[in-house]
């Protein structure tokens, strides 16, 4: 069987495996734009910074791919032919396939104002925007070097490939910037604000929401990381929208709600989108909305022998909504899934309760299950620890039954929230019981919660304008 | 305030003194230049001269070279520790585990030694018998149980020398993995850990390099107990069979006893061990060669210790596999979900709090299957 994969990213290569540990002898071809070797995109944050480098971010070892013979094509996909099964690609012959799976992942979201075409403009997804921030911020890669053949895709890439690279502002400007932007409050965002302080600098961080990250975040945990980040310097320009760039050549000033700031180098981090513009045309359905191909619960598209999993793939969620999630496990998981069912087991993807962490600045975050989605009847209760640790913890409830949590500078096991939410426990319970999700290091000392709160009822909440069924799960 | 997690490895990457720019390779020389000097100056010709060590030793009124090192030492490791709090000191483990570290090596491995000979004896003569590191056991300490010291010193500390190696530190291994030494106690590991941090993540996580560790080491271990083996043999019936004594423990050069401080204390665990911090990472002698590592992994592969991984959560960003001192591809477990135990890990807590994600933690619990029944020992790779 000759199955072709497109991306080398999290879903395209787990899947690669988990095809090699069914089938030896299947002839597995990986086709990828932006680099030679697997790297983990969620760790661009630290090569920028130089805490890591370009190879610390690639999970396996680099005879990967000739040790498990995966072949590999550095070349962009154009396009599909569907009946003749052939993958179309960028200044190469097509590529035969009897299965493909597309892992294409995201791209950024493009900037709606005028002057994102300016140098010194960017976004921070690709590896290439990872180099080209490199360069604008310490003027070039760190002592880990480039990785192997970085521009190898340039020659035969075309206009609308996100894995160009932008020209820096560096030489112009002489070193660093003096007035560095970072547009977007998101996890994306914030990491380019940390680099940036990292290296000493003060950027301006412009959010257009009112508090910082709300689809994660309330108001009082939104307040202590924006906090956190003034502490370090960063002028936050909360509840701010941006209109236009300015300059000549290079980006010199930003124009938003209150007035012109100075700007010579702007980080655009609005957002990802499905990396789906060369499937336009190939006749595969993609979802309306968020133009992610759509999938059933096998990662199967349109085409019986197309599959797609990660960011680019739009799967059914729990409230009968269909998007992408663009995460990294649930990349792993569908690729994973996607690459039994095109084997032909009858693999599928199972949605479970929704989890994540991150860290903001110095706090910890991790969060699991139903958090500001606007649940039936929903309640809440909160608790924010000041002493020798600093933490919040806030547990979500419909009704009586506990349905999420959201935790900012402790560690915590969601594994065991996991567990509760799917017993459908009680407040009481959780709190009786919560020492045995603690995933603090060790001397660590524990959270106490004085009794008096631990009896205290969760309160109601004003019902939101969007309201969903907890699910059972 | 407890803030977890990286803080101060920003830049690591980009300062040459840290990665193997040419400053690294000068400090390597010096280093190297060092310990040759302090082990081989009878053979060097430096006697007396401005070169010896034992010239050093008298200038600042220490009355050996050892104790001279000591002092060095600690130095070294009390300048370390204040780098690897400004750099790592935002976490309870580290601040504490450091400090009883430094103070470990401050007080039982420089002052009693140093001290205790004018308690109990005075007569210069006589110092060495009391001269005595209470944080050192066999077989990192090989000659604590060479049968000649063990008669010599008093009693009490013969016990604690045997004690020690065979029943404690095993056991403790057992229940709380080989950090309560490799990270706590021990000089080695403190120097590696103070001194050597800013090289941490310099050592390698390839398999070619987890393949030698296990190939050296369980060598190197198993000669250490064959050759205290033969030692014994030798005091037991070596009068009667003059070659083999002569071959054991001859007092040539190459009679086994001095071999082995050659090779495995000298160069191994000073020249080499210490002489590559810059370049190989601070842990080239206790990944590869410290007899007293490879022994007590194998009581931390059978025992309580772990690191936990919580499920689903890696990002594969690889913090953990690059600040892990052991050459530990720790990632390669968080990131398919698996709890594990290393046999080379020396507990330092560096992956746990490096890891962006809040994936590890430390734990000593026993092994349980989902019933809560216990495990049997498992059979997997060291
Ligand atoms: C800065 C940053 C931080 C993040 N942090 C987190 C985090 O902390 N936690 C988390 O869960 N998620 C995080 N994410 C999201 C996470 O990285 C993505 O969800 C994940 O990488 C998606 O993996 P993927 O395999 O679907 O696609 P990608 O990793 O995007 O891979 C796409 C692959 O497709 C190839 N490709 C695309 N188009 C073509 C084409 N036309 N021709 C040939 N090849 C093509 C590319 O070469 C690439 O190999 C972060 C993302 C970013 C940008
Ligand atoms: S490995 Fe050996 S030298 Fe290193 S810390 Fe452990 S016992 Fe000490
Ligand atoms: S695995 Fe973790 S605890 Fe063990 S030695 Fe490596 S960094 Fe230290
Ligand atoms: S365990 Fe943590 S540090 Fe290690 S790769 Fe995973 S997320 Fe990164």
């Amino acid at each position: 069987m000759r199955v072709v994969i497109v991306g080398n990213g999290v879903a395209g290569i787990e899947a690669a495996l988990a095809i090699r540990a069914r089938e030896p002898d299947a002839d597995v071809t990986i086709v990828s734009e932006e680099s030679d070797h697997f790297f983990s995109r969620t760790a661009l944050m630290w090569v920028v910074s130089g805490q890591l480098s370009h190879r610390c971010i690639e999970p396996h070892e680099r005879d990967l791919y000739a040790r498990l013979r995966f072949t590999r094509v550095r070349r962009r996909a154009t396009g599909i032919d569907l009946a003749r099964r052939e993958l179309r690609l960028a200044d190469a012959e097509p590529l035969p396939y009897d299965r493909l799976l597309i892992a294409c992942g995201s791209k950024p979201r493009p900037a709606p104002w005028p002057g994102a075409e300016l140098d010194g403009v960017g976004h921070f997804v690709t590896l290439q925007d990872l180099e080209w921030l490199e360069e604008e911020l310490h003027g070039g890669p760190s002592r880990g070097g480039r990785p192997p053949n970085a521009d190898a895709h340039l020659a035969s890439t075309t206009p609308d490939s996100p894995y160009r690279r932008r020209p820096s502002g560096w030489k112009a400007r002489g070193g660093p910037p003096k007035h560095p932007v970072v547009v977007g409050g998101g996890l994306i965002g914030i990491e380019a604000v940390e680099v940036m302080v990292a290296k000493g600098l003060r950027p301006r961080f412009f959010v257009r929401e009112e508090h910082f990250w709300p689809i994660a975040l309330d108001p009082r945990e939104g307040a202590w990381i924006a906090d956190a980040l003034a502490a370090h310097g960063v002028q936050m320009h909360l509840g701010e929208n941006v209109h236009a760039l300015h300059g000549d050549g290079a980006v010199a000033r930003l124009a938003g709600d209150r007035g012109e700031v100075p700007c010579d180098l702007c980080v655009v981090a609005i957002g990802v989108v499905p990396n789906t513009a060369w499937l336009e045309e190939s006749g595969l359905e993609l979802d309306p909305r968020s133009r992610g191909l759509v999938v059933d619960e096998h990662q199967r598209t349109s085409d019986p022998h197309v599959f797609a999993a990660g960011d680019c793939a739009a799967v059914r969620w729990f409230d009968g909504s269909r998007r992408p999630e663009p995460l990294w496990y649930t990349g792993k998981f569908q690729g994973r899934v996607a690459a039994r069912a095109l084997l032909g087991d009858p693999a599928r993807y199972e949605r479970h309760v929704w989890f994540n962490s991150a860290k903001l600045m110095d706090v910890e975050y991790t969060t699991a299950g139903l958090v500001n989605l606007g649940v039936e009847d929903e309640r809440e209760w909160f608790f924010e620890e000041r002493g020798a640790v600093r933490s919040t913890l806030r547990i979500v409830l419909s009704g009586e039954r506990v349905v999420g949590f959201n935790a900012l500078g402790r560690r915590w096991d969601h594994s065991v929230w996991i567990r509760w939410i799917e017993e459908r426990r009680s407040l009481q319970h959780v709190l009786a019981h919560l020492d045995e999700s603690r995933f603090d290091t060790e001397l660590v000392p524990p959270l106490k919660i004085p009794k008096d709160l631990r009896k205290k009822p969760a309160e109601p909440r004003a019902p939101s304008a969007r309201t969903v069924a907890a699910p059972i799960y | 305030m407890d803030q977890q997690g990286q803080n101060g490895l920003l830049a690591t990457f980009r300062e040459p003194w840290r990665t193997r720019g040419a400053v690294a390779y000068g400090v390597a020389a010096v280093l190297i230049g060092f310990y040759t000097l302090m082990y081989f100056r009878d053979h060097l010709g430096v006697e007396g001269g401005a070169l010896d060590p034992e010239t050093w030793a008298s200038a600042v009124g220490l009355r050996s070279r050892w104790l001279f090192y000591g002092a060095l030492y600690s130095v070294a490791m009390v300048g370390g520790a204040i780098y690897y709090l400004r750099r790592h000191g935002n976490s309870r483990y580290n601040r504490i585990r450091i400090a009883v570290n430094v103070a470990v090596q401050v007080v039982l491995a420089f002052t009693l030694p140093l001290v205790m000979p004018y308690f109990f004896t005075g007569d210069p003569n006589q110092f060495w018998k009391y001269e005595y590191y209470f944080s050192y056991f066999w077989p990192l300490d090989w000659y604590k149980l060479h049968p000649g010291s063990l008669q010599n010193v008093p009693v009490v500390l013969a016990i604690y020398s045997i004690v020690g190696a065979l029943v404690a530190a095993p056991l403790l291994a057992y229940f709380f993995g080989k950090r309560w030494y490799c990270s706590w106690v021990c000089g080695c590991g403190g120097l590696a850990n103070t001194f050597g941090d800013p090289w941490r993540h310099l050592t390698s996580s390839s398999t070619s390099s987890w393949r030698f560790e296990k190939r050296a080491i369980h060598t190197v271990m198993f000669v250490a107990i064959l050759s205290t083996f033969l030692l014994f043999l030798d005091h037991l019936v070596g009068g009667r069979y003059a070659t083999f004594h002569h071959v054991v423990d001859g007092g040539q050069w190459w009679s086994m006893k001095s071999l082995y401080g050659y090779v495995v204390g000298a160069i191994l665990a000073g020249v080499i061990g210490t002489g590559l911090y810059p370049l190989l990472g601070p842990r080239v002698w206790c990944r590869n060669f410290c007899p007293m590592a490879a022994l007590l992994g194998l009581f931390q592969k059978l025992g309580r210790f772990r690191i936990a991984v919580k499920p689903g959560m890696c990002i594969s960003c690889g913090n953990c596999t690059t600040y892990c001192e052991m050459g530990i591809d720790v990632r390669s477990y968080a990131q398919n979900d698996e709890s594990f135990t290393r046999a080379a890990c020396v507990g330092c807590g560096m992956c746990a709090h490096v890891c962006p994600r809040g994936v590890l933690k430390l734990e000593n619990a026993p092994r349980l299957n989902a019933d809560k029944k216990r495990v049997g020992l498992p059979i997997v790779d060291l």
